[in-house]
């Protein structure tokens, strides 16, 4: 059932909306891939779920584009892991695609009629 | 703990990552999945399944590889051609296409090196061919608005002379009668002895009508052109000269305008001096002076000598002015019936003058090293097409990421441009090497040959040919590439596919055509080749070898009288006679092989004078005692000349072969008498008292046309310019002391154009040396080229049937079935493009008869021999891999794939 969620993501992947997730993931303090990734089912109560595959290369893109920088940290008696922090440009894009999201929704739910529990 | 590191990076295996970011990100996923991992035990999951789960999380996704490509690309700068979502950028994909073409040519040394040379070879050798056809023939004459200068010539065909030098009263009437021309100027070669500061120097130059420079469009470099008053009789004695006489003899003078120099003993006044790129007629002409016809001249209508060029009014073409020119020629017949009869008019555009019958060599050239360069492109095609083979994994997942057929495509040609220009580049190299020692090769006597070189034009020339080279032999990769059948290569992952029988189908052309059209080449080279052996075989009818010549022309300033002449000759004679080494000398008019002209009409005893276009004319060259003796000419029948016959003793001839069988057919020809003119002219008759064996006088390749020899004490209208010397020593060792030997005698004239007889013999035959020269080049690239070429789509075939072959051999084939099944294959395509190169080679080589001598176009043994050739190189070519064929162990051939 679970990876219903991440047939849409992939496809949600090329619109972005996913990006927004992670950059919220990232905005108040630094993560490691894993742990975004359980965030993001945690919070979506499995409803979304991406796997290995489609985490990485999205996180490398976000890298790519300098919106988040991942470092190596070590911290004592673990193994080192690359964490993720939002960058300044990060932000800006965070706060836009926050905006466009939340008129995306208020749309949506204009249109549908689905109104909050 | 289960190891994840190596299914992640099998994962990254195609991606070809530096190996730092690999390990990077192998590092950062095997954490996740270790995590998830650990999660699921530590919920309950046996290890089993907990592997399982995170290993079916990793391959979920089938987004990795591809989503990471793009990503990655700074790191790893592989431009995919993704992208039916993407939007094209014509500029951005191209440079994308170029880094990409580069790291694949740099990826493949071994293949872009034999490509970037056949290719440079190719492309080379037309770049070097095409710079002396731009400079020889496309290049305008240096001359203002010079499409509009013509040569015009007296038509005498009736007596084979479709283009004869104007006589002067002729030029004259021309000049005055036309309304086409704006000026016209007439030119008769002359030499002279320069005296004064310095060794006394033979300098040739032209005697030209005034209005020459300014019908040209030149104006001199310093001074002045001459003026129409100039152009009489007594205000004639000043000079023109040219930049580099005026550099190498006057230092340069800034002065020199003004100032007298010595011409033949006279004293000349310097009114110019011409621009150093000014050459006219040919570069060895290195000063001007009027002509000014005198009375006599002026009225002349039988002597033919001068040369004739004119302007066209604007506007005028040129069968306006042929038609012009054949009514006032047609006007002049009924006028001057005697001497017209059969004089026409000829106007021909200056240009083909000066480019003269080099023409259709470099023609031939230009097609040829196309020719080659095609068999390059060829054996270009054929390695891109290999590897297109080997490419279909590559092509393969470009078109399952999205990558349109177009996209391919452009990648494809952008590769192939990308290793023409490379080929260009080199090839340029090649050509500019290749030039100068080319230039060894053209003969002196064309126009501009000095001027050759590579300019903006050719190298237009040289970046045109390279696109287009490269787009042709991209072209058939590229094709089969864009049809490409996705399916069957996936699901197919040997290299039988389908794409590979029709790859072979088009290799099996490419080496049919390299094949043909290398045979049309070897055809060409080979009957070249076979005249000029013929050519070199032709018997001159004198013997060359050990014999010194040079020009020694006395003034007859200072040697008014034939008395005087002759005491000249025979003392230079008799002195150099004595020379150590010295065998015996001669004095004569022409030497045979160096000028034309000095004919003359004759009529014969006891017989009508012929009507006035039938009388025959004689080549005639007036000669010292022991002439035939030192140049090595046969006497057939009666004497040569001796001290007896003196100028008052009976006057004498000794005929050429031909002249005698001709004039008295069935006769001997011996005690017969001969006139100069007509019967009733004032002449003495000459008496023949010898035959000598027919020389060739103007031309090896030109059959010997009647001739005659006088004797220099008796006849006096030619003047012996040409001292011979027969020595057992090395002809040129000998010329510093002849020369010597004249300043003895007259320490102020001049002796020039030092050679031996067989300098001479070779420098008459360096138009025909220099085809044949190029084109066996030519031809031999492209055997190499095709054998090349063959060689490779042998080995290709042969490593593509591994497997059969091992089955055969499995089955009990032995090493000679084997070898005659390869080479067998191997014949088929060569013996088909022998075939098709042998039907082109019959039509093509008609095209090049002009250029033949003593074969024709379709000689068998020619044709015979190259068939020949060309089947044994291909055989050879195709037996090393076919050889290879046999090697194969049938057990590992099996197992292969």
């Amino acid at each position: 059932m679970s990876y219903i969620g991440s047939h849409i993501l992939d496809r949600e992947l090329k619109k972005g909306s996913a990006e927004l997730l992670i950059l919220s993931l990232v905005e108040d303090r630094p993560r490691h891939g894993y742990e975004i990734g359980q965030l993001i089912e945690l919070r979506s109560r499995g409803v979304l779920h991406f796997n290995v595959g489609s985490l990485y290369p999205l996180l490398y893109r976000l890298e790519n584009r300098g919106w988040i920088r991942g470092r190596w940290v070590e911290k004592p008696g673990q193994r080192r892991r690359r964490y993720y922090r939002l960058t300044a440009a990060g932000e800006k894009v965070l706060a836009a695609q926050r905006n466009n999201w939340r008129d995306f929704v208020q749309a949506i739910t204009r249109v549908t009629g689905v109104a909050h529990a | 703990m289960p190891d994840f590191k190596d299914k992640i990076r099998a994962r990254l295996a195609d991606l070809k990552l530096s190996p730092a970011r690999e390990n990077e990100i192998i590092e950062e996923l095997s954490q996740h999945l270790e995590d998830q991992y650990e999660q699921l035990i530590t919920r309950g999951a046996t290890e089993d399944e907990a592997y399982q789960t995170a290993l079916l999380d990793l391959n979920q996704s089938d987004l990795l590889e591809p989503e990471l490509r793009r990503i990655e690309r700074r790191v790893h700068h592989e431009p995919l051609g993704m992208g039916a979502d993407r939007k094209s950028h014509l500029l951005g994909d191209l440079w994308q296409d170029l880094r990409y073409g580069l790291r694949m040519l740099l990826k493949n040394p071994g293949f872009t090196a034999v490509a970037v040379i056949a290719l440079a070879l190719g492309i080379g050798a037309n770049s070097a061919i095409f710079s002396v056809v731009n400079t020889v023939l496309l290049r305008p004459l240096p001359y203002k608005n010079p499409e509009r200068l013509v040569m015009v010539w007296e038509d005498n065909s009736k007596q084979g002379f479709p283009r004869d030098t104007p006589s002067p009263a002729n030029f004259m009437d021309w000049r005055d009668q036309n309304h086409v021309f704006e000026s016209a100027a007439a030119l008769v070669e002359i030499s002279f002895n320069l005296t004064g500061a310095g060794d006394p120097e033979r300098i040739d130059g032209q005697r030209v009508s005034a209005s020459l420079f300014s019908l040209l469009g030149v104006e001199p470099q310093l001074g002045r052109a001459f003026r129409a008053e100039e152009d009489q009789p007594g205000g004639n004695h000043v000079v023109i000269i040219s930049h580099g006489l005026w550099q190498r003899r006057f230092g340069s003078d800034p002065g020199i305008v003004g100032k007298p120099i010595n011409l033949n003993g006279e004293s000349f006044t310097v009114v110019g001096v011409m621009p150093r790129t000014f050459q006219f007629p040919t570069r060895r002409d290195q000063l001007w002076v009027p002509i000014a016809f005198n009375a006599k001249e002026a009225g002349e209508r039988g002597n033919h000598y001068l040369e004739v060029i004119a302007r066209m009014k604007p506007g005028v073409r040129l069968q306006q002015a042929q038609a012009e020119m054949t009514t006032i020629a047609t006007r002049l017949q009924q006028q001057y019936p005697e001497t017209n009869t059969s004089i026409g008019a000829v106007v021909t555009p200056l240009h083909e003058h000066v480019v003269g019958d080099i023409k259709p060599a470099l023609l031939v050239l230009l097609g040829a090293v196309a020719f080659v360069l095609l068999i390059a492109c060829a054996n270009v095609a054929n390695l891109l097409l290999a590897r297109a083979a080997v490419r279909q994994k590559e092509i393969a997942l470009r078109l399952a990421l999205g990558a349109g057929r177009a996209r391919l495509i452009r990648q494809f040609l952008t590769e192939s441009v990308l290793l023409a220009a490379l080929g260009g580049g080199v090839g340029l190299l090649l050509a500019v090497v290749g030039l100068n020692v080319l230039k060894r090769f053209i003969p002196p006597n064309i126009s501009q040959a000095h001027a050759i070189a590579i300019d903006a034009k050719v190298l237009i020339f040289t970046v045109l040919v390279s696109l287009v080279t490269g787009l042709i032999f991209g072209l058939a990769p590229a094709t089969q590439a864009a049809n490409f059948n996705l399916n069957d290569t996936l699901k197919e992952s040997g290299r039988d596919s389908a794409a590979g029988s029709r790859g072979n189908r088009i290799r099996g052309l490419l080496v049919i055509s390299e094949v043909a059209v290398s045979f049309i080449l070897l055809i060409g080279a080979g009957l070249l080749i076979n005249s000029f052996l013929h050519l070199r075989n032709v018997d001159p009818g004198f013997r060359a070898e050990r014999a010194l010549t040079m020009k020694i022309v006395l003034p007859e300033t200072r040697y008014a009288d034939k008395e005087q002449r002759g005491i000249f000759y025979r003392e230079l004679i008799r002195r150099v006679e004595t020379l150590p080494g010295v065998i015996s000398a001669a004095v004569a008019t022409n030497l045979p092989l160096t000028e034309t002209g000095n004919s003359v009409g004759v009529s014969i005893e006891g017989r009508a004078d012929p009507a006035p276009d039938r009388v025959p004319i004689v080549i005639t060259r007036i000669i010292s005692p022991r002439y035939f003796e030192t140049m090595g000419i046969p006497l057939l029948k009666g004497r040569a000349f001796a001290e007896e016959d003196k100028a008052e003793s009976p006057a004498v001839v000794v005929l050429s072969e031909t002249t005698a069988r001709k004039f008295w057919p069935g006769e001997d020809a011996l005690g017969k008498h001969i006139k100069i003119g007509p019967t009733n002219s004032p002449n003495r008759w000459l008496t023949v008292v010898g035959v000598v064996k027919d020389v060739r006088q103007f031309e090896l390749v030109v059959e010997p046309k009647p001739q005659m020899y006088l004797p220099f004490t008796q006849a006096n209208f030619f003047e012996p310019r040409a001292l011979v010397v027969k020595t057992n020593l090395e002809p040129l060792s000998l010329a510093a002391t002849v020369r010597k030997t004249v300043w003895e005698i007259d320490k102020d004239q001049p002796v020039s154009d030092i050679a031996s007889m067989e300098n001479i013999v070779s420098e008459s035959v360096a138009r025909q040396r220099f085809s044949m020269l190029l084109l066996g080049i030519f031809a031999g690239l492209a055997l190499v080229l095709a054998a090349v070429g063959i060689y490779g789509v042998m080995s290709y075939s042969v490593a593509q049937r591994t497997r059969e072959i091992g089955i055969r051999m499995a089955l009990g084939a032995q090493r000679a079935d084997v070898l005659k099944l390869t080479i067998g294959q191997g014949l088929k395509l060569v013996v088909t493009g022998v075939a098709f190169g042998l039907a082109a080679a019959v039509i093509m080589t008609r095209l090049m008869s002009s250029l033949l001598f003593g074969v024709s176009a379709t000689d068998p043994m020619t044709f015979v021999t190259i068939s020949f050739v060309l089947v044994s190189v291909a055989v050879l070519a195709s037996y090393i891999p076919a050889l290879r064929a046999t090697r194969v162990d049938p057990m590992f051939a099996l197992r292969y794939q």
